[in-house]
């Protein structure tokens, strides 16, 4: 069963996109711009859903899915008019069929007292005057045997089916499982006759077939026969009529539900067997003999007519086999020759997405963990090269830089395999917004920017705990009730912002509401009741803010459901770092706070700036250096005690010593004496490192302290040089905090533990 | 010997076009470009089906060349790659 377990896990990452692609079209329809494209696709999102569901047995799931579809499908047609309230409801009702989806793959329960009601309330609006009460619907929800999703449904199937043949439709259920009992296989053959309607309707025998794949390897037999020829033909009439041999272990009720979207436009009989597939292949064969005797196919349709008394038998296998006995040698002896290539077409056709490979990500990670070494490997190599004296212009050396630009260029590939954007993350929000926002009686509307930022895989799975901490921390203690926010005059419906943007060579996720900021005095004030700061200390703005992070911290009057426990954002803070990245606050009273979530791309290589520190190699990041100078004397000014500023241009930025910042040594010389790197932070803030010499650019490959060893402040990891030895890379915005906490008031125990 | 490019795109709005330029060039050899392809049709399907047998009946030369992946795959997933592509007959009457 291992392979269908592994279809099956295909299906639900399936069913993810499916349900993304759902929320967008529907997020577009509530915006008022989803045309008839938009319905359609969201149709055939919640059809693919219960399709795969039927296929795999999951009965809440395909009959939940079963409603909205019929609702969708009566939208489709115009039966109920496409408006915004609608979209709301089909809003919630995705979440619902997310729930579900997420239940039949074993992660959460349903809450089928919910579903039954937004199933209701979606018969409701697809049909108004025949909403069945309820009690019964709810009844039938959780009860019904598994041929409801058809039997329940008259509104759905009423379309025209004239010339529809429904004979397989007496075999029941129960007939069906004993056969399967019976018949140790789990093959079907399925004809299909697409009338002109179906192309006229914009559908297509292809998505059928393809559909149809997804349950299962499938080989399709063509019958051209009834093709007249090109003079005669009619472009938009249908002629080919197909046989497909499907090897499912769903049944009948998974076929023929594939077949729901061209109802009546389509004739098909659906036979369980394999046997129908020999008299296809006889057609086949005929079909196939050398065009020449066309006159003689059209003449004797025989053969065109086959398919249909076999397919259309009603007891399977039994009766079948006997004609197409008789029938197949005699086409193999008509056309001997033409056997070999008959086998050709019965290749079978592999399900779709073949276009993307799944990868295990650990092959990438060791891929990546490869170009590191190699990136070392010829820093080596060029170091060794540069040591004999060798040229630059030599053969040797130029060889070299070709390597090192492959080198590059490999590395670049590499990691973006493992980028991706954080669009797979933001795309559960609005959800978790429309949630809170309606536990907690507000009212908020989710913006999201730069979904497309594109990030290391092994960053984006982090990054689900801390958003939704923060999204939630925002519409719960950041907006205000709708009530609160007319009284302030603004919109009552509060803006939440979620943006995603590389910045400094990081990435930085920056949640921002428009509520009403953060309450200072409060703050403060529960701080120190609960014990956490002495009440006569004396803080800034943003150090108060900043208390929210301590653990055991709690603002809220009351604890809710949503946020508020007191474990919130001390934890956020937590895993953040524990990333290596940072989480910073800015909040205007009355105008809202922003939350900002600075991360490392992870990627395993980086452009740095190698520099001498009291005899220490260590590595700047070069996406935070914005100039490097020698200062001079007049430009240095002191501040304070033991600070001092540098002069740059119009403005005066903090002269920061790093072999002082990080501990390597007690005094620092003068600034004068060394090399000033002007660098920016996170937060646009600049300051100068002072460094002994630089030595050059270099691109290093980061090797991780916290794996190996444990987070050391003001470095951010650690490399391995083209000599061999190992060098610390310079967390730019930790050596700037660093200090800003420290040069001031150097013994604030709770300003760190603020921090 | 004629040339025809194919579509990107061979659903219902392109099989009437697909038919004509067809009949256009009737009586030459066709040299048929599927490597732009992305979408086939059950419609353009027939029509190339029929195309072809027309020209075999002719007693002309009628190839389908670079066919993209997905004229490829949907025309196995049709089964009709035997009919349409296998080239022992190609354009040959007997």
């Amino acid at each position: 069963m291992d392979e269908l377990e592994a279809i099956k896990v295909t299906f639900f990452q399936e069913c993810e996109e499916l349900l993304a692609d759902l929320e967008g079209g529907l997020l577009a329809m509530q915006e008022g711009v989803g045309d008839i494209e938009t319905v359609n696709a969201v149709f055939r999102a919640v059809h693919s859903i219960k399709g795969g569901a039927g296929a795999f047995g999951l009965e809440p799931l395909v009959r939940f899915a079963h409603v909205f579809e019929t609702l969708l499908d009566a939208v489709r047609s115009g039966e109920v008019p496409n408006t915004v309230d609608l979209a709301a409801v089909m809003l919630r009702a995705s979440d619902v069929l997310a729930d579900h989806v997420s239940a039949a793959r074993g992660l959460g329960d349903v809450d089928m007292a919910a579903s039954a009601a937004m199933a209701d309330e979606l018969k409701a609006w697809t049909d108004p005057s025949a909403a069945p009460p309820p009690a019964a619907v709810a009844a039938e929800t959780v009860d019904a045997p598994p041929p409801a999703p058809v039997a329940a449904d008259p509104d759905a199937l009423d379309d025209d089916d004239l010339g529809f043949d429904f004979q397989p439709m007496t075999i029941s259920i129960d007939a069906q499982a004993a056969d399967a009992e019976l018949i140790p296989t789990n093959v079907w053959t399925v004809s299909i006759r697409p009338k002109s309607d179906l192309y006229r309707k914009a559908n297509e025998t292809a998505l059928l077939l393809r559909e149809l794949s997804r349950l299962g390897p499938i080989v399709a037999t063509m019958d051209d026969s009834a093709l007249p020829t090109l003079e005669f033909l009619d472009a938009e009439a249908a002629y080919v009529t197909w046989s497909v041999r499907v090897e499912t272990d769903d049944g009948e009720e998974a076929i023929r539900e594939v077949f729901e979207f061209v109802d009546g436009d389509c004739e098909l009989d659906i036979v369980r067997g394999e046997a129908p597939v020999e008299a296809a292949l006889a057609n086949l064969l005929s079909a196939i003999e050398p065009p020449a005797p066309q006159a003689a196919v059209q003449a004797a349709p025989e053969p065109v007519a086959e398919p249909a008394p076999v397919a259309s038998a009603p007891e399977p296998v039994a009766e079948a086999p006997p004609p197409v006995v008789a029938a197949a040698p005699a086409a193999v002896a008509a056309a001997p020759a033409a056997a070999a290539p008959a086998k050709v077409t019965q290749a079978d056709v592999p399900g779709p997405g073949q276009s993307v490979i799944r990868v295990d990500p650990e092959r990438i990670d060791r891929l990546i963990d490869l170009v590191g070494e190699l990136v070392i490997n010829q820093a080596m190599l060029a170091q060794r090269v540069g040591e004999y004296g060798i040229a630059p212009s030599s053969n040797l050396a130029m060889g070299l830089d070709e390597l090192e630009q492959l080198t590059r260029e490999i590395q670049d590939s590499v990691m973006a395999i493992r980028a991706q954007p954080v669009k797979s993350v933001f795309q559960r929000m609005p959800r978790l917004v429309r949630e809170v926002a309606n536990m907690t009686g507000k009212q908020a509307r989710l913006v999201m920017d730069g979904e497309n930022t594109e990030v290391d895989k092994t960053v984006i799975e982090r990054l689900s705990d801390p958003i939704t901490h923060m999204l939630r921390n925002a519409i719960d203690h950041g907006l205000e009730s709708p009530e609160e926010r007319r009284a302030a005059g603004k919109n009552p419906e509060g803006v939440v912002r979620l943006a995603a943007l590389h910045r400094s060579g990081r990435i930085v996720i920056e949640v921002q509401d428009d509520g009403k900021g953060i309450n200072r005095e409060r703050v403060f004030s529960i701080a120190v009741k609960k014990g956490l700061i002495s009440p006569d200390v004396q803080l800034t703005d943003e150090e108060i803010d900043n208390l929210i992070f301590l653990p055991g911290f709690s603002t809220a009057d009351k604890i809710s459901d949503v946020s508020g426990r007191g474990v919130g954002m001390d934890v956020v803070k937590r895993s953040v770092q524990a990333l290596g990245g940072r989480i910073s606050i800015t909040s205007r009273p009355g105008l809202g706070s922003t939350f900002t979530l600075s991360l490392p791309l992870t990627l395993a290589v980086l452009d740095g700036m190698v520099v001498d520190v009291a005899g220490e190699t260590l590595v700047v990041p070069l996406a935070a250096i914005v100039e490097s100078l020698r200062p001079k004397a007049e430009e240095v000014r002191p501040l304070g005690p033991v600070g001092s500023v540098l002069a740059v241009r119009d403005s005066f930025v903090p002269l920061i010593d790093v072999g002082l910042a990080l501990g390597y040594r007690n005094t620092s010389p003068s600034p004068t004496e060394g090399v000033v790197l002007l660098v920016e932070g996170e937060d646009g803030s600049r300051a100068a490192l002072v460094a002994d010499a630089i030595h050059g650019q270099r691109q290093v490959v980061i090797k991780s302290l916290e794996q190996n060893y444990q987070q050391v402040e003001g470095v951010a990891a650690a490399t391995i040089l083209g000599d061999g030895r190992v060098a610390l890379i310079l967390d730019v915005d930790a050596v700037i905090n660093l200090r800003r906490r420290e040069s001031p008031r150097p013994t604030e125990p709770s300003l760190i533990a603020a921090e | 010997m004629a040339a025809l490019l194919l579509p990107e795109t061979l659903d219902l709005k392109a099989a009437g076009p697909l038919k004509a330029s067809f009949l256009s060039r009737r009586g030459e050899p066709v040299d048929v470009d599927a490597g732009q392809v992305r979408r086939l049709g059950g419609l353009c399907l027939q029509i190339l089906l029929a195309a072809r047998k027309a020209w075999a009946e002719d007693g002309k030369a009628f190839s389908i060349n670079g066919p993209s992946e997905a004229f490829l795959e949907t025309t196995r997933l049709f089964g009709a790659d035997v009919a349409l592509l296998s080239a022992d007959i190609n354009g040959v009457n007997s």
